[in-house]
């Protein structure tokens, strides 16, 4: 299948980029056109409309070709983010909502309980309802059989660039998943959502990657070849990997020939 | 006196700073400037959030020896009636400001409790973001005040030598050392979101001072998993009272300690108000400082009422408006953000969640 399929939608563009830590507005739209991306967060927190120069929502919406999915960041509770969620509905018109509930605004790792619990109530309200979550197989099922149009675990820490460092649980994700699974958080470089469309994940998220580049666009630009460049190698089928070497002449060719 | 809590006095939770601060060479703050810049980076990326400061009033039952309100200076006493404040919250608005700081003195008759919680409610009702810096309260003070919209509390401890803080505080309910210490607790307590915590530069020796800052908020980050903990960095002004600060504190000890406190604490806001210099706070913006306040009065009012506002608690140094000053930091590759919180996250953290069947 050559597209991603996230509720009724369907998106060409497996990159899914976020809109916070740009040093300006015009330096972020600019990141999104060089991207190719068709889906877009933002954080209900960078809605403004007493002062349109600091408002995200309004730049956003005026770009062609991309869907506006907005995020609960700031939730703490399950409370907290299903209100978010149908504010930002209501602002935004989007049916989607990226899921994003971390108690601690230090470290802000996904809190696996409260997400369960929004994700269950906003399906239920007919939302497209998109979780980031901690790489956990058990969770990411749980939210499957809930109705989650996709699951985002964590690379790692948001912020961190610390990439794929939970590769293993990923996989695992993948694996047992119906539903897409996104990379979402900690990838530092475009060969690490390369690596993570190899592995098999339906689109990658970044931000502060691209957000914190010397030149956004153009790093914005690098991550959507990448994410190309992994899925082509993909589906053109990897080379198994191996711990030895393997001869290009098969060595046992020999057995059962008549002599 | 009640004995010191057991995190004051633990010097193992400040370990990781106190070399940093000790030391004196360019080059090793050059190194350490360099790491706190990219920790910033990192977590914050490329923007600035911005607040404001509003003084509801300088009414004050304390004595404190450094400070421009305290009860025995000359200065006329005001405060702003409720439509006073919806017309400076309005003033603060119309250049932008989604995210305030109501001020007070120490508890007076004249300002209380109920007044705080109203003034709390007038803002909430205008602004995404409300914090409170004003007298200690009680626990379930600050739950009524959650419950109005109040998102986080500043409250310095000035210092955190005991000595020095019974002889600066002359006279008041502030010259309680152990109940002004526990306030972000009973703050958190109460469901505020999150806390802001400082010294006030100059009072005492600098290096034990920060060391002592640095494990409050080591010890409030691991004692309240989901506080939100920011540090501020005062340093001591000219004010009415003309306090000489004891311990005065340089531009390069103050650059130095923000950015250990950066690489000791790299996902909590550090906070530079316009107390500093333009030279200074356009330096530090991104170099571990992700918060800022802009525009501020330090009288009371003054945005909307600017011929009645009256002397200020400390001279401000950065007196450029609002959009100088984002122009400043624009240059420097930084988005000044006015609005960086929703009010639909307002209301008190609770200990237990109560979801939502």
């Amino acid at each position: 299948m050559d597209s991603l399929q996230l509720g009724s939608y369907t998106f060409s563009s497996r990159l899914i980029l976020g809109t916070g830590k740009f040093s300006s507005t015009k330096a972020m739209v600019e990141a999104i056109k060089a991207s190719g991306t068709q889906l877009v967060t933002v954080a209900l927190r960078r809605f403004n409309r007493d002062r349109m120069e600091d408002d995200l929502f309004g730049p956003l919406s005026e770009i062609g070709g991309i869907t506006l999915m907005p995020n609960t960041s700031g939730a703490a509770t399950a409370i907290e983010a299903v209100r978010a969620a149908h504010i930002s509905r209501d602002l935004s018109g989007s049916p989607f909502v990226k899921v994003e509930i971390h108690p601690n605004p230090h470290h802000l790792m996904p809190d696996p309980i409260e997400t369960w619990e929004a994700c269950r109530i906003l399906v239920r309200d007919g939302f497209i309802v998109m979780p980031y979550i901690p790489a956990d197989p058990v969770l990411a099922r749980r939210l499957e059989d809930i109705g989650c149009a996709s699951v985002m675990p964590l690379g790692s820490a948001i912020g961190s660039g610390q990439g794929l460092s939970t590769a293993e649980m990923v996989r695992i994700i993948i694996r047992d998943s119906a539903i897409p699974v996104i990379v979402d958080a900690g990838l530092r470089s475009p060969s690490e959502a390369c690596a993570s469309m190899e592995m098999g994940c339906s689109a990658v998220l970044v931000n502060s990657a691209v957000a914190v580049a010397g030149d956004p666009a153009a790093m914005a630009s690098a991550f959507a070849r990448a994410v190309e460049a992994g899925l082509q190698a993909r589906r053109a089928g990897l080379m198994p990997r191996s711990g030895m070497a393997v001869a290009t002449s098969p060595l046992t060719s020999f057995l059962g020939r008549s002599s | 006196m009640t004995s010191l809590p057991a995190w004051l006095t633990d010097e193992s939770l400040s370990a990781e700073i106190v070399p940093l601060l000790e030391r004196r060479s360019e080059e090793s703050l050059e190194q350490l400037a360099a790491e706190a810049q990219a920790i910033t980076l990192r977590r914050f990326g490329r923007i600035i959030s911005l607040y404001a400061p509003l003084y509801l009033s300088n009414f004050c039952s304390s004595g404190c020896a450094y400070c421009g309100f305290a009860s025995d200076r000359s200065s006329p006493r005001r405060k702003l009636e409720i439509d006073e404040i919806k017309k400076e919250l309005g003033a603060m608005k119309a250049i932008g400001i989604g995210d305030v700081l109501l001020l007070t003195g120490e508890r007076t008759t004249a300002v209380g409790f109920d007044y705080l919680r109203r003034a709390v409610e007038v803002a909430a009702g205008l602004m995404p973001r409300v914090a409170v810096e004003a007298f200690p309260m009680t626990v379930a003070e600050y739950r009524a005040l959650a419950e109005c919209g109040c998102t986080a509390v500043t409250i310095y401890q000035e210092t955190y030598d005991p000595e020095q803080y019974r002889k600066l505080h002359r006279w008041g309910p502030k010259k309680n050392f152990i109940e002004r210490l526990e306030t972000p607790e009973r703050a958190l307590e109460g469901g505020i979101r999150s806390v802001g915590i400082g010294a006030l530069l100059g009072l005492s020796e600098p290096v034990a001072e920060a060391g002592a800052l640095f494990r409050h908020a080591r010890h409030l980050c691991r004692t309240y998993w989901k506080a939100g903990v920011s540090v501020s960095f005062p340093r001591i002004q000219p004010q009415e009272g003309g306090y000489q600060p004891a311990f005065p504190v340089d531009d390069r000890f103050l650059a130095r300690m923000i950015c250990a406190f950066r690489v000791g604490l790299p996902d909590i806001d550090l906070v530079l108000s316009t107390r500093e210099s333009p030279l200074f706070r356009d330096g530090m913006a991104g170099l571990g400082i992700t918060r800022m306040s802009i525009a501020s009065r330090t009288t009371v009012g003054g945005y909307h009422d600017t011929d009645n506002a009256g002397s200020q608690q400390f001279e401000v140094s950065d007196n450029r408006t609002a959009e100088a000053f984002c122009q400043a930091l624009r240059t420097k590759n930084l988005e000044p953000v006015f609005k960086n919180w929703d009010s639909a996250y307002n209301g008190p953290v609770h200990k237990e969640e109560v979801t939502c069947h």
